[in-house]
C-alpha cells in the first residue's frame, strides 16, 4: 500500500516547493513510493479531508487564513512535517513582528511610494492579521526541516525515512538552516 | 593568568584523566586548557581563549567524578587525579539543554543574520554549535512578538540585541582588553540586557569604538556595517599585515574577498595582542574617497588626465629648468619609498631640500627602549609631554591595561592629557626640568625652589619594578636630561607621531619649511586633516586620493594605498613592521619608489638604490631587484 503525501503553504514564498521540485528525477523514484494527493504545485487534487500519511507545511503562520490551513493539515495528515525556516523558526516572516500591526498595514498600504490614495482593506471575508509565528506554536510538528529552502538532499533524506517508516534525523550538512 | 603561569611553571605537572585518556595539566591551568593541549576537543561558547573565564554559557559542562553536578570545563581547574568525561549521555544531554536554552531567550532568526551560513561556512559560533548537536528546531520557542532594541547610534557597528546571549565576552573585552570599563550588564535574569555606562546610546556613551567587543562576538549581535552582508568571513582570504595608521605600528588580520577589503581584525599573536583602535579597524576601510586614477596635469586651470609618458615627460621637464626643488613625504610611506625619495633629491636633483610632511620623532637616546608587553605589564607609569589616548590609541589603552592591574601613573604635561583623570600624580614640565641642565638653569630651578617635581617622579619609579616613560616631542633639554637621569630600570618609549616618522629620522628626514620653486610631495594615501601644503610655483604631488591637497597640484601622479603597498616601517618600538599586500592595486598604479625611477630615468640621471644600502638583504635593497615597469 503506497503512502499518501498532501502539501500547503502559509505565509512562505514557496521556496520550499521549488526546492522539492529541486529532486528533478529523483522525483520519479519519490512518486513509485509515495502518491501526491493535493500540493499546491499540482494540478490533480484529491481533498485533503480523506486524510493522508505524510503533511508537509511550508511557511509561518501569519493570520486567520493560515492557521486555519495549519491546523485542516494537522487534522488531516498521520505525520507532520514543518516544512523550511518559516514553518520551524517563523522565519523571515517574523521581521513583521518587530513592528505593531497597523503600522506594518499602514506601511503595505497607504505609505508605499508607489500607492496614490491607498487605504487598508477592511472586509469581513478577508484574514485577520496576527503575529508571524512557526507552525509549531499553533499545531504539534511531528519532524522538522529547516532550511532556507531546505536543500533537496535534505528533503529526499526526510521522505525516505519517513515512507520506509523511520523517524528522520538531520546530520552533517543535511542540516543546514542559514 | 600570565603571571601566575609564570610563578607555577616550576611545579610538578599535574596528572588527570579526561574520556579515559591520560592528560598532564600545569597546576593553575582549567579543565578546558589542559583537555586542549592533549588534543581533547570540548565546545565552548562563551569562552574566548584571549578572555578570563566567565562560566556563563553552561555549553563546556563536564562530569568530574566525585564533584557533584556538572561543572564548566572552562572554569574549573585542574586537579590531581581528577576524572574528568565530556562525551557521556549526561554531559550531552546537559550540552543540547543549554543550547535550547539560549535559543530560548531571544528570536535567534538566523535567515537574516549576516553571520548566519552553512555548517561549513557560518560565522556564528552558536549556529556552528547547533549543528553539531543536531538541533533542528526549537524546543522551547522564544516569545515571537516581543521586541528587542537595535542600536545603531555608533558609526561602525549596530548592536542587536535581539541577537545577543548574553556571554559577556563584549562585557570582558571591554575590560581585560581595551581596558575601557564602558560595557556592563543591566539587570538580572531574564531581563539582562548588556549596556553601555549607565544605560547610554553606545554613540553616546564612553565607548571608544575600538572594536574589541566586534571582534570576540560569538554571534551577529555586533553588525559590522562595511563587512556585513558581504560574505563569511571564515571563507574570506586571512591576511596578516601591519597597520599604518599611527607609529605603534598594530598587528592586523585583513578578510578580503575579490580584492575587496571587508573587515580589519586585530592580530592575536601580535604584541598589540589583538587591541586595535577605530584608526586601524575601521577609518582604514571608510570608503567614499576619490582615487586618483591616472596620472593628470594642470592645463588651462584644471587637472586633466594624460598618459604616464606624457606626464613624465612634462614633469622631468619642468625639474630640469626648476631653480629650486624641496621634497616633502608623508609618515606613511614606506621606509622603501623614503629611501627613493631621499636618493631622487640627493642623486638626481642634486638637492637637500627634503623632510616630513608632518610627524614627530622624540630623541631615541633616553634609555632602553621599553615593548608593548612592558607598559602592559608595567607597575608605574609615566607619560611626559604627549597624550597616547589621542595620538598612540593602542598604547594609552595598554596603560589603562596597566593602571588596572594597579599600576601607578605620573602625568608630567602643561596640557591635559586623555589620561589625566587616572594620574595619582599630576606634574607641569618645569617641575621635572631642572635635574642635569646648565648651571644657570640649575640655578635658577633651585633659586625657585622647583625641586618637588623631580624628586615626586624619582621616588615614584625608584619604588617601582617596571617603570616605563612614554614621552612626546618638542620637550626641552632639560626635561630630556632630567629623563636621562632615571633609575637604569626605567625603560622608555617614545610617543612617535606619523607611522614611518621613526623610519623618516633615521635617514635623516624630520619636517621642516620648505620655500623652493618647486614642491615634489609623496603623499601616498594619507590625508590633510586641515594641514595645508607649502606654496609653490608648480606643485608635484604622488597621491591615491584627491584631496584639498592635489587640488593644488599642478602635476599628479596616482600611488597605491597602505593596503595595496609592499615594505616596512619603523615602529615606536624601533621594530621593523611589515606591510604585506592586501589588495590588488588597481592597473597601471606602480610602487611609490618605481615612479621616482621612471621620473629619473625620463630625466636621463637614472639612479641605483642598491647603493645606499651595504646590506643586500635589507628591505633597503630590495628595489634595485624589482622589475622595472614596462
Amino acid at each position: 500500500m503506497k503512502k499518501t503525501l498532501a502539501s500547503d503553504w502559509l505565509a512562505g514564498c514557496s521556496g520550499c516547493h521549488m526546492s522539492l521540485l529541486d529532486l528533478d528525477e529523483r522525483l520519479l523514484a519519490l512518486v513509485e513510493h509515495v502518491d501526491l494527493t493535493a500540493t499546491p504545485i499540482t494540478d490533480l487534487k484529491r481533498p485533503a479531508e480523506a486524510g493522508v500519511d505524510i503533511g508537509l507545511l511550508e511557511g509561518a503562520v501569519n493570520n486567520s487564513s493560515t492557521e486555519t490551513v495549519a491546523r485542516r493539515m494537522r487534522r488531516c495528515c498521520k505525520t507532520l512535517v514543518a516544512f523550511g525556516d518559516c514553518a520551524v523558526f517563523g522565519g523571515i516572516v517574523t521581521l513583521r513582528n518587530r513592528v505593531p500591526a497597523a503600522d506594518a498595514l499602514r506601511r503595505a498600504y497607504i505609505e508605499t511610494e508607489t500607492t496614490v490614495d491607498g487605504r487598508i482593506p477592511r472586509d469581513e471575508e478577508l484574514a485577520v492579521i496576527q503575529p508571524a509565528r512557526p507552525v509549531g506554536d499553533v499545531v504539534a510538528v511531528d519532524v522538522c526541516l529547516p532550511g532556507c529552502p531546505p536543500a533537496s538532499d535534505a528533503i529526499e533524506h526526510v521522505l525516505a525515512e519517513l515512507i520506509a517508516g523511520r523517524t528522520p534525523s538531520l546530520k552533517g550538512t543535511l542540516l543546514d538552516w542559514h | 593568568m600570565t603571571t601566575n603561569q609564570e610563578i607555577v611553571s616550576t611545579a610538578p605537572p599535574v596528572n588527570l584523566t579526561i574520556n579515559g585518556q591520560p592528560v598532564q595539566g600545569r597546576p593553575g591551568q582549567t579543565v578546558l586548557e589542559a583537555a586542549a593541549a592533549a588534543g581533547i576537543h570540548i565546545p565552548t561558547l562563551c569562552h574566548h581563549p584571549a578572555l578570563p573565564p566567565e562560566g556563563s554559557c553552561r555549553v563546556c559542562l563536564i562530569e568530574i567524578e566525585r564533584q557533584r553536578g556538572l561543572q564548566p570545563a572552562c572554569a574549573f581547574p585542574v586537579a590531581q587525579g581528577m576524572n574528568v568525561r565530556s562525551d557521556t549521555e549526561k554531559v550531552i544531554a546537559a550540552r543540547r539543554f543549554a543550547l535550547q536554552m539560549i535559543f530560548s531567550e531571544r528570536p535567534h532568526y538566523c535567515m537574516f543574520c549576516q553571520v548566519s551560513g552553512g555548517p561549513a561556512e557560518t560565522d556564528c559560533e552558536l549556529q556552528r554549535l547547533a549543528y553539531e548537536h543536531g538541533i533542528d528546531c526549537w524546543d522551547y520557542p522564544p516569545d515571537a512578538a516581543k521586541p528587542w532594541p537595535v542600536d545603531a547610534s555608533r558609526r561602525y557597528f549596530v548592536m542587536d540585541h535581539s541577537r545577543c546571549i548574553l556571554c559577556r565576552r563584549c562585557v570582558r573585552a571591554c575590560a581585560a582588553i581595551a581596558a575601557n570599563h564602558t560595557l556592563g550588564v543591566l539587570h538580572r535574569g531574564t531581563r539582562s540586557m548588556i549596556c553601555a555606562d549607565d544605560d547610554a546610546p553606545l554613540g553616546e556613551s564612553s565607548c571608544v569604538s575600538c572594536g574589541t567587543c566586534l571582534q570576540v562576538c560569538p554571534t551577529g549581535a555586533l553588525i559590522d556595517r562595511t563587512a556585513a552582508y558581504r560574505g563569511h568571513a571564515v571563507t574570506g582570504r586571512r591576511t596578516r599585515a601591519s597597520c599604518l595608521g599611527c607609529a605603534v605600528g598594530c598587528g592586523i588580520e585583513a578578510v578580503t574577498r575579490g580584492n575587496q577589503l571587508l573587515r580589519i581584525d586585530g592580530d592575536w599573536t601580535a604584541p598589540n595582542g589583538g587591541l586595535l583602535c577605530v584608526t586601524g579597524r575601521f577609518e582604514a576601510l571608510d570608503s567614499g574617497r576619490h582615487r586618483v586614477t591616472t596620472p593628470m596635469l594642470r592645463r588651462n586651470g584644471a587637472l586633466e588626465p594624460v598618459g604616464w609618458d606624457e606626464a613624465l615627460t612634462a614633469v622631468a621637464g619642468r625639474l630640469r629648468t626648476a631653480a629650486g626643488v624641496g621634497g616633502l613625504a608623508s609618515p606613511r610611506m614606506t621606509t622603501e619609498a623614503l629611501v627613493a625619495f631621499t636618493c631622487f633629491f640627493n642623486e638626481v636633483l642634486n638637492s637637500d631640500e627634503v623632510g616630513l610632511l608632518r610627524g614627530e620623532v622624540p630623541p631615541l637616546d633616553l634609555g632602553a627602549t621599553a615593548t608593548l608587553a612592558d607598559v602592559a605589564r608595567a607597575d608605574c607609569i609615566v607619560i611626559v609631554g604627549g597624550d597616547p589616548l589621542e595620538n598612540q590609541k593602542v598604547l594609552g589603552y595598554l596603560a589603562k591595561r596597566a593602571l588596572d592591574r594597579g599600576a601607578r601613573l605620573v602625568v608630567v604635561s602643561d596640557a591635559a592629557t586623555g589620561l589625566d583623570d587616572r594620574a595619582h600624580l599630576r606634574l607641569r614640565l618645569d617641575s621635572v626640568a631642572h635635574a642635569g641642565a646648565t648651571p644657570f638653569e640649575l640655578l635658577r630651578y633651585s633659586y625657585h625652589l622647583r625641586l618637588d617635581g623631580i624628586s615626586q617622579l624619582r621616588s615614584q619609579i625608584q619604588t617601582a619594578a617596571r617603570p616605563v616613560v612614554m614621552y612626546g616631542g618638542g620637550l626641552s633639554t632639560a626635561v630630556h636630561a632630567a629623563l636621562r637621569a632615571l633609575p637604569d630600570k626605567t625603560r622608555f618609549l617614545p610617543l612617535i607621531e606619523g607611522a614611518n616618522a621613526a623610519g623618516a629620522a633615521r635617514l635623516g628626514l624630520a619636517p621642516r619649511p620648505l620655500r623652493q620653486e618647486v614642491l615634489y610631495v609623496l603623499i601616498g594615501d594619507d590625508l590633510p586633516n586641515g594641514h595645508a601644503l607649502p606654496a609653490a610655483d608648480f606643485t608635484i604631488a604622488q597621491a591615491a586620493y584627491h584631496t584639498s591637497w592635489t587640488e593644488k597640484a599642478d602635476a599628479l601622479f596616482p600611488a597605491r594605498t597602505w593596503a595595496e603597498k609592499e615594505g616596512s616601517f619603523l615602529n615606536i618600538e624601533g621594530r621593523e613592521c611589515t606591510l604585506v599586500p592586501i589588495l590588488e592595486p588597481p592597473h597601471h598604479i606602480e610602487p611609490d619608489w618605481v615612479t621616482l625611477t621612471r621620473l629619473a630615468a625620463a630625466m636621463d640621471r637614472p639612479f641605483m638604490l642598491g647603493a645606499i644600502s651595504d646590506n643586500a638583504d635589507s628591505p633597503l635593497a630590495r628595489p634595485k631587484e624589482a622589475t622595472r615597469p614596462s
